[in-house]
């Protein structure tokens, strides 16, 4: 494994360079290369099988990369480290002979806290009234409800979740997004697998999407949203009408930030930068003496933006 | 090593099979063995032939010779130990707490360690339950008339606690390197009760001392069976055996260090 030497900028909290993991002929993971911005709520989007969990393996050193480096706030993974994360792996992994509770005591006593706030943590995730009930007695919604509690002991500035509302029921998924909206809001990064469009969509800042072990393409939610995913450019598409759609369709062609006009039949589709402002546009229009009937700026969804990079097809 | 250790105690310290497995070893030991000596001795004295007994078994349950017997007879039922070993390493990699041990922030050396305290919290308290059970045998059948040194034949206890940690780096290496609990319990008897002893026997019937070279035979032969004096052919000396067994535990260490250290953690 070749180890990169370059500096992270100061507001990176994980440095993924080159990550590679083979299994056999299998690439679980091509060269994955992505930062983690501080304070971000990071979403890891992929399908089933598309090396999400090989992903946060690695980085959580239970997985031995092929090839590749991370960083962890700038320094190489040391388990010290990690004692200052808080982490959930694909599935909750207790003791099933132990006790909420003990099951906690444990995991602070590794990550070397003597004085943790379990029982602050077992209210935060609803399981106070259970902590003394063995594990192997619990719910799965429960015993994910329990890992992201053990994920919080200590209120380590970085979180690190795998599919954080398996199991859980609607109440329970609303809770956990609450969380991690509060969580962000304390200042603290929160990285997050999942392959629940919606999930990521409602809570995320940043997205990297990952198929087949190869990164898509990575960056904020809007800017993910905004990008072709032809020419990588950021756009935004505006759908206007009047009662001149000819006119409108000429005027607006060397509009500032146009790159394209289309009319469709009944609305002028305009493909345009970021930086068009929808207000400025119909002022525009109304200073050429054309009044507009209709003006909505197309919101894509991250599910239609998914499907457009990765296709129908799970990587399964 | 001590703070390792806390951790780990505080895995099985409610753990029923855990102690289950450890009192059957802790009561059943030296309730056999002082029974069984405790039967010897009545058949002893009551024999007219006692005299060609003693010279073939050299009163094995007085002082000193009672450390032999009650370290070859701790060797018997040490392998519940071993046992119980491969079940808290296994049930780890089967509930994947091995995992969550190295993400909460332990380093994948500190989990080899923390184990090692284990097997040496086993290794200690066996070899306590040996010595007291050993004193407490002598004392109840050592005649007054016999003058010993209370010393003599002490090491045998020392052969104890190596064949007691040789016992368990092999419970630690088949847990290692099988993960299941069902298979590498059966592999592990299969080793400790008929390949070991197979390789021993078949070696030594040729003639050959290199049997008592096996893996768990250059401990078991530190303590030969106490009643059967006269089919002990070895020639070998303790020395080397102990070298051996040497040879064997940093072996095996590192087997167990590069294949956990190097892999992926997976079930």
């Amino acid at each position: 494994m070749s180890i990169t030497h370059t500096q992270p900028q100061s507001n990176t909290v994980l440095e993924v360079a080159n990550l590679t993991k083979n299994y056999g002929a299998v690439k679980a993971l091509n060269q994955v290369s992505f930062s983690v911005p501080k304070g971000s709520i990071f979403g890891i989007l992929g399908p089933n099988g598309s090396g999400k969990t090989t992903l946060l393996g690695i980085v959580m050193d239970v997985l031995k990369a092929t090839d590749g480096s991370y960083l962890w706030n700038g320094q190489h993974a040391d388990h010290n480290l990690r004692k200052h994360i808080g982490t959930l792996l694909e599935t909750p992994n207790f003791y099933h002979y132990l006790s909420a509770y003990k099951n906690l005591q444990i995991a602070a006593a590794i990550k070397g806290q003597s004085n943790p706030n379990i029982d602050e943590v077992l209210e935060t995730v609803n399981l106070s009234q259970r902590m003394h009930s063995k594990f192997n007695t619990y719910s799965l919604g429960m015993k994910q409800r329990l890992a992201i509690g053990s994920a919080l002991l200590g209120n380590p500035d970085i979180l690190v979740f795998d599919e954080p509302t398996n199991g859980l029921d609607p109440a329970g998924i609303a809770e956990i997004r609450t969380l991690m909206q509060s969580l962000q809001a304390q200042g603290k990064t929160i990285i997050m697998a999942s392959h629940i469009l919606d999930e990521v969509e409602k809570v995320c800042t940043h997205v990297a999407i990952i198929q087949q072990g190869v990164l898509k393409t990575v960056g904020s939610v809007q800017e993910v949203l905004n990008t072709s995913p032809t020419t990588q450019v950021q756009t935004i598409e505006i759908e206007i009408a009047s009662e001149q759609n000819a006119t409108l369709l000429q005027e607006l062609t060397a509009y500032p930030g146009v790159h394209a006009a289309r009319d469709n039949g009944n609305y002028i589709i305009l493909t345009c930068a970021t930086t068009v402002d929808a207000a400025a546009l119909n002022a525009h229009c109304y200073s050429q003496g054309i009044v507009l009937s209709h003006l909505f700026v197309k919101k894509k969804s991250l599910e239609s933006r998914f499907l457009e990079i990765t296709g129908n097809k799970s990587d399964r | 090593m001590l703070q390792l250790f806390k951790i780990e105690w505080l895995k099985v310290k409610t753990y029923r099979t855990f102690w289950v497995l450890f009192l059957i070893f802790v009561v059943s030991y030296p309730a056999f063995y002082l029974f069984f000596a405790s039967k010897f001795m009545e058949f002893d004295q009551a024999n007219p032939t006692q005299e060609m007994v003693k010279k073939l078994m050299g009163s094995p349950f007085i002082f000193p010779n009672v450390w032999h017997s009650a370290a070859w007879f701790g060797g018997l039922f040490f392998i519940i130990i071993g046992m119980l070993f491969i079940l808290l390493v296994t049930n780890e990699v089967q509930y994947r707490t091995h995992r969550q041990n190295i993400i909460d922030g332990w380093s994948r050396l500190d989990f080899l360690k923390a184990k090692l305290t284990m097997m040496l919290f086993f290794t200690i308290t066996a070899t306590l339950l040996v010595t007291i059970t050993a004193y407490v045998c002598g004392s109840i059948h050592t005649p007054a008339t016999v003058t010993y040194t209370l010393t003599t034949k002490l090491y045998f206890i020392g052969y104890f606690a190596l064949m007691a940690f040789m016992y368990l780096i092999v419970a630690y290496l088949v847990s290692i390197l099988i993960k299941r609990t069902g298979l590498a319990i059966i592999i592990y008897f299969a080793f400790v009760c008929i390949i070991d002893n197979l390789l021993w026997l078949t070696l030594t019937l040729k003639g050959e001392q290199f049997g008592f070279f096996t893996p768990l035979e250059t401990t078991d032969s530190l303590i030969p069976n106490p009643m059967s004096n006269v089919m002990n052919m070895r020639t070998v000396t303790d020395t080397s055996l102990l070298i051996g067994t040497g040879v064997y535990i940093i072996l095996f260490t590192y087997i167990i260090y590069k294949r956990f250290v190097q892999s992926d953690l997976k079930n």
